[in-house]
């Protein structure tokens, strides 16, 4: 029977290159290639560390603990990735929990990933075994290790199932992105601050943070698993039996909550709708007469939309950390306030693939929204949706530049940037919604995952588009700049004047021909952007 | 009436690539008392034709059902009606108006319920009937009063401000026909409004509909339920591969058969499961 798991398992993660032909399949297989040389050079690396024992230890208690963390949290980021992840595909077959258990741990092993992750953990080996004659003593350390990684994170995602096959359980997924990218962010801040003890950006001080990590970390599982070696190999006995304990142990618990979760998930049926949080009624009492009132309407729906659903919530959330916090680190000292300008095209941008973001809803305006008048309405609410928050996070953004940086004599010529580069991302994205249209996934299983198979080349089209036209529109606005900074700072107000008119009339226009192309392609631009209902 | 153009065969009476059919303004004029007229509609996937040249008169305030087994074209047909899909060739007129000349005119004149499509999922029900009926251009105390009315009368006042994303499949049938009837069409176009639908709510579905074509609208609705079309319907229309085979009031479509169902396998060709077949089953399992 787990023969069997094996080898449905291994039909599914070869199918795609079964189903390729020809050219794509050779280029496959040099993808593989690739990786495996790329993996190889990792794993090379890491194994020469063992020159230095000192550094290996506590960097591979970091990094194994990074591992397992990774293994955990990736089901709740991305659910669905792999077929066998649900065990309610299960529940029918008349397998017992223990057979399906090991079946599944089977599963778990054999795949891109987890190969990947063996080869990685094999240079590790190869890091912690010094002498030499520890090599096996580490190949199990690792093996457990493996297994550890393997067993938590079914245990994890199988509890987690009947969450994540729930619209609350796949909010909150996106939440979590949301937190790891704010997690991220701070670190990098943090390494990169003046205020920390060794000079920014500086090896030592990289190093030194991860020494006072791995101390703590080293009486955690994988951390233990990774000191293992080093104990046997100075004789400490005592301490290389805590740590054995310390890993087994953690493999036995996250085999117990596994076969816990499994007996349960198999046995109960997941309420997806209850608990879901209601709306509160939101009373909008505009009008869609003539232009303004239909732009009134439409962008009364898309604030509410914004604040509710995630898939809509996270990049503004995202955006805003970016345009305050990212010119900290890319910028130091004065001019950082100009930093503020890319977070300014990245705000505009939200007012981008329009269409698509509606999935097949997109319908229920293709009934409503029938002549011109409205189909303008319709493009101006969308980006009305994107300026006005977008304005206030930039201005917020500039303030705290020139505040924090003693810079208020560049903000008139970093404002009038901005705001060329806002409104002309705006009007770029809001264009390319119409001529470059794309799918976006409507299930929200993946917070990673943007477009939808055979439609990559697409958004991706559209994700550069906006940056180029952003800062097309932006050229005048960036020449009255550097004549700011080169010739008289006068030509800043210049600046300051000549963005957003710039923007204004760029929006104009699109806006026209945003909506004589949905009313003309409408029925084209449903086709694509339907896709999304499938992913 | 239904249309004598309406053959086996499907295609135009002269066979030429020319539309063998009046101008639209001829033909509006020829066909006034009909709420849908379709002439020679055509939609062509790659190689394989899923609507072929097709041809059909609804009569106003008939209760019209379009039956077919999956894949007949149905969908193509109805989506091809409703703008949402453009045709390859032929066209569709819906109560006087050409859909694909003037869709202004004619979708203000339609409701439409699809099949498999979805709603603005993080708006309630009564915030998404607001903001459809206000982006109508309609009054807002009318869009007030309607709304209200249709989410009293289509029973989904229980639901109160849940979103639509935790409706169940009966609730998004009748909120998406809430917002076909808002804005009063003479025509509603339905695709499997009862597909999936609990009991209690179809019955609520069918009365509405009922009342609907009472007060002289016209409704066009398909599926693949024959007993259900030939409890409600006043005229049906069968497709089988991408054609209609046969249209017209019920009692004429069914012929001599015994009920709906048989004269529908009849005209499709299907015959019933072979004697002699599954004869393990029963025996013990495997």
């Amino acid at each position: 029977m787990v023969g069997i798991f094996a080898g449905l398992k291994w039909h599914l993660v070869t199918s795609r290159l079964r189903a390729a032909g020809g050219a794509k399949k050779a280029w496959m297989i040099v993808g593989f290639i690739a990786a495996l040389v790329v993996l190889g050079f990792v794993a090379f690396g890491l194994g020469s560390l063992r020159a230095l024992p000192l550094d290996a230890v506590p960097l591979m208690v970091t990094l194994l603990t990074l591992q397992l963390v990774g293994w955990v949290l990736t089901p709740l980021l991305a659910f669905g990735v792999d077929e066998t992840v649900d065990p309610q595909r299960f529940a029918l077959l008349p397998i017992r929990p223990p057979t399906l258990q090991r079946g599944l741990l089977l599963t778990s092993l054999i795949g891109y990933l987890p190969a990947a992750n063996m080869i990685v953990l094999l240079g590790v080996a190869c890091a912690l075994s010094v002498p030499w004659s520890l090599f096996p003593v580490a190949v199990a350390c690792m093996i457990v290790q493996m297994l550890l990684c393997v067993v938590l994170s079914r245990a994890a995602s199988t509890s987690m199932s009947a969450l994540m096959s729930s619209r609350r359980g796949r909010d909150l997924g996106m939440a979590v992105g949301l937190v790891i990218f704010l997690l991220y962010m701070a670190f990098v801040i943090f390494v990169n601050s003046p205020g920390s003890r060794e000079p920014s950006g500086n090896g030592q001080a990289i190093r030194s943070g991860v020494f006072n990590v791995a101390d703590v970390l080293q009486w955690t599982p994988p951390g233990a698993l990774a000191t293992l070696p080093g104990f046997v190999a100075a004789g400490q006995w005592g301490r290389a039996a805590v740590a054995a304990v310390i890993a087994l142990a953690a493999l036995a618990l996250a085999w117990w909550w596994w076969d816990n979760a499994l007996q349960r998930s198999l046995t109960t049926v997941p309420s997806s709708t209850e608990g879901s949080s209601p709306s509160h009624g939101a009373q909008d009492t505009a009008v869609a007469v003539g232009v303004a009132g239909t732009m009134k309407v439409v962008a009364g729906r898309d604030r509410v939309l914004a604040w509710r659903d995630p898939m809509r919530r996270m990049p503004w959330l995202m955006v805003l950390v970016l345009t305050i916090a990212w010119p900290f680190v890319v910028v130091r000292g004065q001019g950082a306030v100009f930093a503020v300008a890319f977070g300014a095209l990245l705000c505009g941008a939200q007012a981008g693939n329009q269409y698509g973001v509606e999935g097949s809803g997109l319908w229920l305006h293709l009934q409503t929204i029938t002549d011109r008048v409205r189909a303008r309405g319709e493009v101006l609410g969308h980006a009305v949706v994107a300026l006005v928050p977008g304005m206030v996070i930039v201005l917020v953004g500039v303030a705290v530049q020139a505040v924090a940086r003693d810079d208020l004599g560049h903000v008139p010529a970093a404002l009038g940037a901005c705001l060329a580069a806002l409104f002309g991302a705006v009007a770029t994205s809001t264009y390319l919604s119409s001529v470059m249209p794309y799918a976006q996934p409507q299930s929200r299983k993946s917070a990673f995952v943007s477009s939808v198979p055979g439609q990559k080349g697409r958004s991706f089209v559209a994700g550069i588009g906006f940056l180029i036209g952003g800062l097309v529109v932006a050229l005048p606005t960036a020449v009255c700049v550097l004549l700011s900074l080169l010739v008289d700072p006068v030509w800043g107000w210049v600046a300051l004047v000549v963005g957003p008119v710039t923007g204004l009339i760029a929006l104009a226009i699109v806006v026209q021909l945003t909506a004589n192309r949905f009313l003309q392609n409408g029925p084209e631009i449903f086709e694509i952007v339907r896709a999304g209902d499938r992913v | 009436m239904v249309n004598p153009n309406t053959s086996g065969d499907g295609s135009s009476p002269t066979g030429t690539a020319l539309p063998a059919y009046p101008g639209a303004q001829d033909l509006i004029a020829a066909t006034h008392g009909q709420a849908l007229v379709l002439r020679g509609l055509t939609k062509a996937f790659g190689p394989k034709v899923a609507v072929d040249h097709i041809d059909l008169d609804v009569p106003v305030g008939s209760f019209f059902g379009l039956v077919g087994p999956n894949g007949a074209g149905k969908t193509t047909t109805l989506s091809m009606v409703t703008g949402l899909l453009r045709p390859d060739g032929g066209r569709a007129i819906v109560a006087g108006v050409d859909v694909w000349a003037d869709p202004a005119a004619a979708k203000a004149r339609m409701g439409v319920l699809p099949e498999g499509l979805r709603l603005f999922e993080r708006l309630s029900g009564p915030e998404l009937l607001s903001y459809l009926g206000r982006l109508r251009g309609m009054p807002l105390d009318v869009v007030r009063q309607r709304s209200a009315e249709l989410i009293r009368v289509l029973d989904l006042q229980d639901a109160g401000n849940k979103l639509v994303a935790d409706y169940s499949t009966g609730m998004r049938k009748k909120i998406t026909l809430a917002a076909a009837l808002l804005h009063s069409p003479s025509v509603l176009l339905l695709d499997e409004p009862l597909e999936a639908v609990d009991p209690v709510s179809a019955r609520i579905i069918r009365s509405v509909l009922t009342q609907y074509t009472h007060a002289g609208g016209t409704v066009v609705f398909s599926s693949h339920v024959m007993a259900l079309v030939e409890g409600l319907c006043t005229h049906v229309a069968v497709m089988a591969g991408g054609r209609i085979i046969a249209a017209g009031e019920l009692a004429q479509v069914r012929g001599g058969a015994a009920s709906l169902d048989d004269a529908f396998m009849h005209l499709v060709g299907a015959s019933d499961m072979q004697e002699g077949g599954l004869s393990w089953l029963g025996s013990s399992p495997a």
